[in-house]
């Protein structure tokens, strides 16, 4: 438990620490990727909602505290996100290598939505539409470029981390 | 992949906990703004990060060069491999150290505007950039324990032309935010060089800033001659402005042309490229100075 724990704190923090570096340059046309909406849908794609959900949590409040915005909003985006994929993952039933990247798209764009409406509704957003939609966009289609990459890098971490079981006679 | 059994009841109790957790922390900083426990505890999470920042930064930027260098490379099709090898080394080093010499220079024009804008100023490197797409804002490697405190503006550039970067939206110890010039939330005073007409100029993201207030009927031609827009101390009573005047913003890029009757507005492109910005200057007449926005 111990150790999967600093292995998803490890996994946070390196997700934020290249988005702010990093990220910040390599951009794809004026967007960088959301780092930690990727982590969020792959492990809850590999875990399932309970996971999912906390991992939303700590890393969508992790973000917030980076921000100079009101905090929480990333948290509850991330919490239902991870939430909702690990749900949605039970009933996809495909065998197909790209379905990953498939739901990080959709999963992406969607919970970047979500959380562009909730900071509209509570004032603090003050982007025209435009951008906004190019941003979901943009920022979808680099997590789905990027989960190839992450995708079997976070499967091999959380099966290390995972207990091992022991066989008894 | 392996998906573990779920237990609905649980998980759902799980997703409504963290949901109404969310909502508190929402509606908690909602109210108590920068002086709750929860900016508190930010301010201790960026102090967190600022090293781990400063320590990619400096890892990454070699690799950059590195690459910026082979890219540069000319074509040495007739050549053997150990003279590409060899032309390679140079290239990469010569492109190395052009990378120095301009840090260099850069170093050398921010500690001479230093002495003639601000000698008490504070000179800083930047370390990162804000973690949102909806954020335009840097870390610098300079905090509260070098005298850097909120609200004090940011430049860079030479004496001749000092440029305005931002201001200082948060100070921890050793480390600070600032938010950038381009940020959307960002409102800075401005004068245009020729016609001497102030108004308010707004940060529009990676799109060219806004100067908005400007007196109707204002001629700005820029066909014939560039114009550009500094800030101007405004005083409010007996105070003064957060900004010293004179520090060049942009120039204008596009007139909106018969806005309304009530006002002038104008596009006005950085002077300051954002994506190149390694180090700048923290001035402290600012804070001391105290007073209005803008």
């Amino acid at each position: 438990m111990i150790r999967r724990t600093v292995a998803i704190v490890v996994v946070v923090i390196t997700a934020l620490l290249l988005q702010s570096t990093i990220f910040a340059d390599l951009r794809l046309l004026g967007v960088r990727p959301e780092l930690l909406f990727l982590v969020t849908i792959v492990l809850a794609l590999l875990e399932g909602p309970n996971e999912g959900a906390i991992v939303g949590f700590a890393s969508g409040l992790a973000q917030d505290f980076l921000l100079n915005e009101p905090k929480g909003i990333t948290a509850l985006t991330l919490t239902l996100l991870g939430y909702g994929v690990g749900m949605a993952r039970q009933f996809i039933v495909s065998p197909s290598p790209l379905l990953p990247t498939a739901i990080v798209f959709v999963g992406t764009a969607a919970g970047i939505a979500f959380q562009e409406v909730v900071s509209f509704l509570l004032g603090t957003f003050n982007h025209p539409v435009t951008y906004a939609v190019k941003v979901a966009l943009l920022s979808a289609a680099y997590n789905a470029v990027l989960t190839p990459i992450v995708y079997p890098l976070l499967r091999r971490l959380s099966e290390g981390a995972r207990p091992r079981k022991v066989a008894r006679f | 992949m392996a998906v573990g059994r779920p237990r609905p009841r649980s998980t759902r109790l799980l997703v409504v906990g963290l949901v109404s957790a969310s909502l508190a922390i929402i509606t908690l900083d909602y109210r108590q703004g920068a002086d709750g426990p929860l900016a508190a505890v930010g301010a201790q999470a960026q102090a967190f990060m600022a090293p781990l920042q400063r320590a990619v930064t400096t890892v990454t930027e070699p690799i950059g060069d590195f690459f910026s260098g082979l890219a540069n490379l000319p074509s040495l099709q007739d050549e053997n491999e150990r003279l590409k090898r060899e032309l390679a080394d140079s290239q990469t080093q010569a492109a190395r150290n052009a990378e120095l010499q301009s840090d260099y220079q850069a170093m050398l024009d921010l500690l001479e505007l230093k002495g003639t804008l601000d000698p008490t100023g504070v000179p800083a490197v930047v370390i990162g950039s804000g973690v949102s797409n909806f954020d335009w804002s840097i870390t610098i490697d300079a905090g509260a324990n070098d005298g850097v405190d909120v609200d004090m503006p940011v430049v860079t550039g030479t004496t001749d032309a000092p440029r305005l970067v931002g201001i200082v939206v948060a100070a921890n110890p050793s480390s600070s935010e600032v938010q950038l010039l381009i940020d959307r939330d960002y409102r800075v005073g401005g004068e245009l060089s020729v016609s001497g007409e102030t108004g308010i100029v707004i940060g529009q993201g990676d799109d060219d800033l806004r100067m908005d207030l400007i007196s109707p009927g204002t001629e700005i031609d820029i066909e014939t001659e560039p114009v550009q827009v500094f800030t101007t101390s405004y005083e409010v009573g007996e105070a003064t402005g957060l900004y010293p005047p004179n520090i060049l913003i942009g120039s204008v890029s596009r007139v909106f042309e018969g806005t309304n009757e009530i006002q002038t507005a104008v596009s006005v492109r950085p002077a300051v490229d954002f994506s190149a910005l390694e180090f700048v200057l923290v001035l402290r007449r600012g804070s001391e100075a105290g007073g209005s926005e803008g």
